[in-house]
């Protein structure tokens, strides 16, 4: 295949990505990685270092409609940064030290997790923390969200066990080139108890930084084809922008079904690719 | 601090966060559109080679070969841009604790910093 068509149809198939990534909620790098290997035969270490370039530019891109709403705890998003992006940094190193064939398993599991993920409804119905942690009081992480012009306070707690959580997300995110978005909503929601858009959100503000953190970590190692990254970047923007604005109109529970079966499909590609089987 | 220094605060960090986030992807896309043009105008078969080692030797050459129109200046500029939008982000967070004498943030801010700059140092290290 020729440069030139190989550009075109990553740019096609990351439009795709970012659109499925931003009607779904699931991201757009559990796409992106798969078809850059299985795809175009890319090194499984190149195609992470471009999915976390669209990791941060679907990041950026959203993050303006969360700011002044309250959504995004900024407080509680930079407090769990330090264990996000320490993560990452071991996750990048683990990543240059590991096979790629283990890696391929690990991301054929990780598939397989999001997809049964996307079977369970997506709102929490945990009830809010009564009463705040006391190292959530020390570090000022109660907060307030606007819904429907009121304005709804809220306690956070197990600060620790959530600060825990987010160092194997920031790992993951690192290690697979994907947001690894939905650890830390589960953190942050079933572990802090923080109401669900609001872990959305500062979930979103937190994807972009921890990837940023990996992401320099491969730009400076040379994992990082400009030409890919670029299509890639202007594909999953392009993708996530549409799919915003489609999201009311198409069926986003049906499509999130459908998107699961074909992780499913992608995850035993890259299992049995990990395994040294062909299909 | 007053109420109404504390709510100016928390306005202008708003109205920085939307700048830098709009400004840097809208800059991002120019680049890599403009990258992807000249890509395709001279014949679409020269790829570009991934850029390694010192981040401020990698700015310098995008810079240099950039006054070439090379596809890969406009493209690596493009990557760099993104890749600096989180940090300038955290940057502003960590100018306005500074400003709100938030000391407590002001040292989060700069450790989830420090890393930031670890990935790029550990990465050229290793390469």
């Amino acid at each position: 295949m020729s440069a030139s068509l190989m550009v075109i149809v990553i740019l096609l198939g990351s439009i795709f990505a970012g659109g499925l990534g931003s009607l779904t909620g699931l991201g757009g790098g559990m796409v992106i990685v798969p078809l850059l290997t299985l795809g175009f035969h890319l090194p499984l270490i190149d195609a992470v270092g471009v999915s976390l370039f669209a990791v941060i530019a679907t990041s950026a891109g959203a993050a303006p409609r969360f700011v002044g709403t309250g959504m995004n705890n900024v407080r509680a998003g930079l407090f769990l940064q330090i264990a996000a992006s320490s993560g990452a940094l071991l996750g990048a190193w683990a990543a240059h030290l590991l096979p790629s064939r283990w890696l391929f398993v690990i991301f054929g599991v990780v598939l397989l997790q999001a997809a049964a993920l996307s079977f369970k409804p997506t709102r929490s119905d945990q009830a809010g923390a009564s009463a705040s942690s006391p190292l959530a009081l020390k570090l000022r992480l109660n907060s307030k969200y606007e819904q429907a012009g009121e304005w709804i306070p809220y306690h956070v707690t197990r600060v620790l066990p959530g600060f825990a959580v987010m160092v194997g997300a920031g790992f993951l995110s690192a290690l697979l080139g994907i947001g690894s978005g939905a650890f830390k909503v589960l953190a942050m929601d079933k572990l802090m108890k923080m109401p669900f858009r609001v872990s959305t959100a500062t979930s979103n503000f937190m994807i972009g930084m921890t990837a940023a953190t990996s992401a320099g970590f491969y730009l400076t190692h040379g994992d990082t084809s400009p030409l890919i990254a670029g299509t890639v970047i202007l594909g999953v923007l392009t993708g996530s922008y549409a799919g915003a604005h489609w999201v009311a109109v198409l069926p986003v529970k049906i499509l999130r079904r459908v998107f699961a079966v074909v992780l499913i499909l992608v995850a035993l590609q890259m299992l049995f690719k990990g395994v040294g089987l062909s299909i | 601090m007053s109420n109404e220094i504390s709510n100016k605060l928390t306005n202008e960090r708003q109205f920085l966060t939307r700048l830098i986030l709009r400004t840097s992807i809208g800059l991002c896309l120019l680049l890599i559109v403009i990258g992807l043009a000249i890509f395709f105008a001279r014949g679409g078969t020269h790829v570009p080679l991934n850029p390694s080692g010192k981040f401020s030797a990698i700015v310098e050459r995008t810079l240099h070969n950039g006054a070439g129109l090379h596809a890969s200046a406009f493209l690596i500029a493009g990557i760099v841009v993104l890749l600096l939008t989180p940090i300038a982000r955290l940057l502003s967070g960590v100018v306005m604790s500074a400003r709100a004498h938030d000391w407590l943030y002001l040292m989060i801010g700069l450790i989830v910093l420090a890393l930031l700059i670890a990935g790029l140092l550990i990465g050229q290290a290793t390469a």
